[in-house]
């Protein structure tokens, strides 16, 4: 039961109930949908780079508590990062799902997402938004991520 | 909590949606509390488009079930209620 409790933490419920930067972005110069067939889970991320800065970063889509609240956690972190700074987040992020080590003073509000690790078969819940926003950000072209 | 599927000559095999609760998030709970149901669009994703949802959670039942399995699924739905109330 304490491990329920430390899957759906109150941040969790929050951005599940009233997910941040759930919007499109007009002048997204990135863009990628990202899918996991198995769940059901669909979402499409939008990115506006200027340089190397995410000056806005949203997303639209459907999907469990889990990857709602990922999604919504993903576009505060990262809005406003520069690249390098964003691809640090996103490391440590990838490394607290899977429980390796992390470096918590870059993680910040999203450690709540590690309570995944004890549960194998959400991690991929949890992961989708950050996949997605990555393959976003790595092509100039609209692209179509699947996690299966 | 809503039944999906309401043929009158039903089988022992009832999907479920609770409060809009996402199917997946269900299960896991359900898992917690010892109870194992099936949860996904179980191959049938025409049928989910039909009725508007991206999943179900699904219980079945089976000869070797007791009443006291059929409890420990209502509480589990409960239990569920409560942690997204």
């Amino acid at each position: 039961m304490s491990d329920l409790r430390e899957l759906y933490q109150q941040v969790i419920m929050d951005h599940n109930k009233r997910p941040r930067n759930f919007r499109e972005i007009d002048h997204a110069n990135h863009l990628a949908h990202g899918n996991n067939p198995l769940c059901g889970d669909k979402l499409v991320v939008y990115v506006r780079l200027d340089g190397d800065i995410i000056e806005d970063v949203s997303f639209k889509g459907s999907g469990c508590a889990i990857s709602m609240a990922s999604a919504s956690l993903m576009t505060e972190a990262l809005k406003g990062k520069n690249l390098e700074q964003a691809q640090a987040i996103y490391e440590q992020v990838h490394k607290s799902m899977i429980g390796e080590k992390t470096d918590r003073s870059l993680l910040g509000k999203l450690e709540v997402l590690s309570g995944v690790k004890d549960f194998p078969a959400r991690v991929k819940c949890a992961t989708l938004s950050w996949h997605t926003v990555h393959a976003a950000i790595d092509s100039d072209h609209e692209v179509s991520i699947s996690t299966e | 909590m809503t039944i999906i599927g309401t043929a009158t000559e039903k089988a022992a095999v009832i999907s479920f949606m609770i409060d809009g609760i996402h199917p997946h998030d269900v299960g896991t709970i359900f898992d917690q509390h010892g109870v194992a149901i099936r949860t996904g669009h179980h191959c049938a994703q025409p049928v989910m488009e039909f009725y508007d949802i991206p999943a179900t959670a699904r219980a079945s039942f089976a000869f070797y079930n007791s009443e006291e399995d059929v409890d420990a699924l209502i509480s589990a739905i409960q239990k569920t209620q409560e942690l997204f109330a």
